[in-house]
């Protein structure tokens, strides 16, 4: 099934057209919202609000960028969303247990370990996973699409809607935060 | 120590070099649909105005503000409100020319 073909399918509403899109994307989407916002669960449930989104706005999709693109760019934007509502919610929390109310803690979100990272990796991985989750929003997206989906600079100015310029700088500032976390939780 | 201390650092920022991506949860599809078949709208979409504790929050307001008004008419004095009344009175009738009836009622006085 070519892109016009699922583009067209998923119009119609074929299940076996979502099917495919879900089985063509699930992972994409998953690993894309996991390395966002750094839990399974969490990352599960973005995946499957980003496939009903799809879905539902089949239909306003002009097909100016790629398929994939407009997947990518839905994925980041529910997972940020869901990032901002677990913030609100520790905020909340905070302010409940201020007032005596609430007694449960606000628990500190422990180590995140990637699924998919090498075993002797794995502790330099969750220490570079903690510094991101501390970066700027638009750093954290562009960091991630391409270090963890592999996209190119190009394929990541498409998603974010921006230029391949824009992107090398996002990217270099990023590095260069990290590397101030990396050093503030060192020292 | 600078030197081993950057070599950690470009360790730990490489360490996502050539991970492998991690694949979406066995049943994906069939928690899917049934996520679909619900009609369930997307948690982070709910409204927090529909948590329990905001309409009790709203309900309680509501209460607090009924109670005040209440409280308020109970204690302003009798005289005070009877004065108003008479001159609400006073104004109705004159509005609707009723002082004209006194002489019928002075007639039936006198009976």
């Amino acid at each position: 099934m070519n892109e016009q073909e699922l583009i067209q399918g998923l119009r119609n509403a074929d299940e076996t057209a979502f099917k495919y899109l879900v089985d063509t994307y699930k992972d994409r989407v998953f690993n894309t919202a996991i390395g966002i916002v750094q839990n399974a669960e969490d990352a599960e449930d973005v995946a499957q609000e980003v496939f009903i989104q799809v879905f539902r706005s089949i239909k306003d999709f002009k097909a100016e960028s790629k398929l994939s693109t407009w997947i990518y760019r839905i994925t980041t934007t529910r997972a940020l969303d869901l990032l901002r509502s677990r913030k609100s919610k520790k905020r909340f929390g905070i302010i409940q247990r201020l007032f005596g109310e609430g007694n449960e803690p606000v628990h500190e979100i422990p180590d995140f370990n990637h699924p998919g990272v090498a075993l002797d990796r794995k502790e330099n991985a969750a220490k570079l996973f903690k510094a991101i989750a501390q970066l700027p929003e638009n750093q954290k997206i562009a960091f991630t699409l391409h270090k963890l989906e592999d996209l190119s600079y190009q394929e990541v100015s498409e998603v974010m809607k921006t230029s391949v310029a824009a992107i090398e700088s996002l990217m270099h500032r990023a590095k260069q935060n990290l590397r101030k976390i990396l050093e503030k939780e060192k020292g | 120590m600078d030197i081993e201390n950057n070599k950690k650092m470009e360790e730990i920022l490489n360490s996502l070099d050539g991970c492998q991506r991690a694949g979406a949860p066995d049943f994906f599809y069939t928690r899917l649909k049934a996520k679909m078949e619900k009609g369930l709208e997307p948690s982070t979409a709910q409204s927090w105005v529909l948590r329990p504790v905001y309409a009790v929050a709203v309900l309680l307001v509501v209460l607090l503000i009924n109670a005040v008004v209440i409280f308020n008419n109970n204690n302003s004095s009798f005289e005070e409100k009877a004065s108003v009344d008479t001159e609400v009175f006073q104004s109705i009738a004159a509005e609707y020319k009723l002082n004209d009836n006194n002489t019928l009622y002075d007639l039936n006085q006198d009976k």
